[in-house]
This record gives structure tokens, sequence and C-alpha cells, in this order.
């Protein structure tokens, strides 16, 4: 039990940072991540020891934002300014994409381009457990993957730049 | 490795890519600068993003998102619920104990009681009648005692009260205690002073038991009893001699004959 709720101190502040991204809004993605720590301690005996508690976790948040998405649908999206940071530390790198134009192109993907984008990543989750994660086959997880970025590619004006090679 | 796949190039960027492959992959880069771009764009967005949301995993979390803090707090809210639950069980409890505890208080009301008290209803509402003093009129007094016997499921026939100086004036249907057939009849006598005296008969009741009762009950005096076939209630103001003497004529007329060889009374 205690060590149950130690796994789940873990993941807050992955789950933090996940929620941020989709929501855009600290409020509402706290807000979010309460709920899945509320539901994944009210059914704990349902968790099934062999599965990663992470996923878990990642699965309850993401069902929990799609219900929310559905039920703010066409109420519009506020989209927080500040949660765009003027960071500098990669802007002097040559080719760096410019963050706030990304993060607008972020906020353009469609919902489901978008989470399987984030999961991947900004969370490092490996392929096979994001797709766990969403619900989906591993092949659509690839396809949709490759969509995100592409659509990011157009969407920053990053088609082809100099200075590949020195990017890692 | 003779073909590198797009999900595969992804996979390399994403460093997903299983590790026996890579120096395959790492030569088809080197060989294909666009493929190698297109690996290093992917790189780059990865890292983006993660400059963009990163750093909001290393903020501290705020107390309300701390799981223990969280799982305390259910478990208070369900302490709370459970009170509740429990309050309300040792309540229904408490109700059901005292209920049967009072059980015999409910009971001790026999049957009897609820005949007369109908009876006694059924007289002061009817006797009050001129023009609906009765359903059927005791001009058609076979049809009456047709029509009755058939709903109380027994034979009933008029009991005749001229010596006592009483005529029919008629009966009704009336509903009647569910365990005494549901139905009642009523009969309606008069005197030549418009004393009304009324008979309140049901079918018999389930133990079939016989009971004799005199009471005075509403300022009316009244004679009950039951037998295997029926009960039979006597209602009336006269007064308490003459009160019997017309009670004891029709329950002679109605008992006539041997009840428990279930022979119809001749009435």
């Amino acid at each position: 039990m205690n060590d149950f709720l130690d796994q789940l101190e873990t993941c807050v502040p992955a789950l933090r940072r996940y929620a941020r991204a989709l929501t855009r809004n600290a409020d509402l993605a706290d807000d979010l991540v309460q709920d899945c720590l509320e539901r994944a301690i009210s059914r704990r005996g349902l968790f099934r020891p062999t599965g990663a508690v992470r996923a878990w976790l990642f699965t309850i948040l993401l069902n929990l934002h799609r219900n929310a998405l559905r039920a703010s649908h066409r109420r519009g999206e506020t989209v927080d300014i500040d949660m765009v940071p003027e960071l500098s530390t990669p802007a002097a790198q040559p080719g760096h994409i410019a963050l706030a134009e990304l993060a607008r192109a972020i906020d353009t993907l469609p919902p489901e381009q978008k989470e399987a984008l984030l999961l991947v990543t900004l969370e490092g989750i490996p392929y096979a457990e994001a797709a766990g994660i969403i619900g989906i086959p591993l092949g659509t997880l690839m396809s949709r993957l490759g969509r995100a970025r592409a659509a990011l590619r157009t969407l920053t004006g990053h088609p082809a730049e100099p200075h590949l090679r020195t990017v890692k | 490795m003779s073909e590198i796949t797009r999900d595969q190039l992804m996979a390399y960027a994403d460093g997903q890519l299983p590790e026996p492959e890579h120096a395959a992959m790492e030569a088809f880069l080197a060989a294909n600068p666009d493929a190698a771009a297109d690996v290093a764009l992917h790189q780059r967005q990865s890292d983006a993003i993660r400059t963009l949301f990163g750093p909001v995993g290393a903020e501290a979390v705020p107390a309300r998102l701390k799981p223990r803090r969280l799982a305390a707090e259910m478990a208070r809210r369900r302490t709370r619920n459970w009170g509740w639950v429990a309050a309300a069980v040792v309540l229904v409890g408490l109700g059901l104990g005292a209920g049967w505890i009072a059980r015999p208080l409910f009971d001790a009301r026999p049957a009897s009681q609820l005949l007369i008290a109908d009876a006694v209803n059924a007289h002061a509402v009817y006797v009050a009648e001129n023009r609906h003093a009765v359903e059927v009129g005791s001009d058609d007094s076979e049809h009456l005692s047709g029509w009755l016997s058939n709903r109380l499921d027994t034979r009933l026939r008029m009991p005749d009260l001229a010596t006592e100086g009483f005529t029919l004036v008629g009966g009704r249907l009336l509903p009647g205690e569910p365990h005494a057939g549901g139905r009642a009849a009523q009969l309606m006598y008069e005197n030549a002073t418009s004393d009304r005296v009324t008979i309140y008969v049901t079918a018999a009741l389930p133990d079939r038991a016989p009971g004799y009762e005199f009471a005075s009950y509403d300022g009316a005096e009244v004679f009950y009893w039951a037998n295997a076939r029926i009960t039979c209630t006597v209602v009336g103001t006269l007064p308490e001699e003459q009160m019997k003497t017309v009670a004891s004529s029709i329950y002679r007329q109605l008992t006539e004959g041997d009840v428990n060889a279930g022979r119809p009374y001749r009435g």
C-alpha cells in the first residue's frame, strides 16, 4: 500500500509535465493530475501488478483529459500565453526551432497526434507502451507520430536547413 | 539490413531502435544525407518539445498532488461516509427492533374490533340517509337476498323482525375487511318511530372460530357474533334491552340450522 503510494509519487512530476503540455494551462493540468491520482488510489485494487504503474497512470490521465476535451468541446480553447517560455538556452544554437512557433504548431495538431507525440518525445515512453496507453495498435501510433512530425516540420517552416550535422 | 523504413528512421531518432540495428542504420545515414537530415530534424523537434515543457517536471509538486495526502483525505471522506451508513443501519435496526417488540400492541386489536368499527361507521353513515338509505329496496327482497348471497359467497336470507316492530328497508353492498372476503352486506330495518337498526354481514373470518361480543360503541349498541360461515354485527341506538331483543331475534334466524354441517341458513 505504502509502496503503491511511493510509486505514484515518483510519477507525479511526469504526469504534471504531460498534463501541462496537453492542456497548456497550469491549473487545469494539476486538476487533471489530482483527478488521476485520486482515481488511481480508489482503484488500486484493480491495478494489475504485471503492468507498469506509470503506463496505468498515463492511461487514466489521458482518459480524463479526453473526457474533459469532449465536455469543453466547442466551448473554445484557451491558451495561456505565459506557458510559452522565452527560453534562451538553445537559442544560441544554429538551426534551433523557434520555441514559441513550435508551441503554436503543437497546439494546431489534432488531439490524437498531440497526445502520441508528447508521450514519445516529451516523456520518452517506448512506442509499445505509448500505444498501450493511448489504446491503439503500434502501427497506428507510428503513423500518428509520422504525421505529427511532418505537420510540425511544415508549420515551423523548417523543411531543411543547414548545420544539420551539427545537431545531435 | 537491406531496406530502412520511415518507422525505423523515426525509431532511431527517438532512441528506440534496437541496438543490433544501429550499425546498419548508421551506415545507411552516412550514405543518405537526406535521411540523416530527417533524423536530425526529428531530434531537434524532440529537443525543442522537451525544452518547452520539460521544466514543469522539475517544479516542486504542490501539496495537493502528494499521493499520501490524497490517500489520507480520501480515507477520511470514506470514514465519514461509512459513519453515515453505520448510523443509518443502527437507526433502521432500532426501528425494526422497536417494531418487533411493539408487535403485540398492534396485533392486539382482534378482527372483531375492526368489523364492529366498520359496522358502526356504515350504520352512522347510512341511517342518516333518507332517499339513498339503501341500494336495493325491500320490495325486491328476493333479488336482494340472492345478490348479497352471491357477493358474500354464502347463503343470506333477510331476517324477519316484524315481531320486534321493524320492517326491512333494504340493503347494500359495502367494501369490507380483506380477511373477511373484502365485501360486506348491510341490511337496514326501521320501526314506526323511524328508529333504524342495521345488520352488517361478511363472510367468515379465516379462522372460522365462533365469537360473541356485546359493546357500546360511539353511542351505538352493538351485538357481534362470528361462526364458521359469517360474521354479523347488529348496530342500533335503541335502549340496550330493546337492542338485545332485536339482536337475539336476528341471531336465531341467521344461525338456524347446523352451522358446522354446512347446511344453508334458512333466514
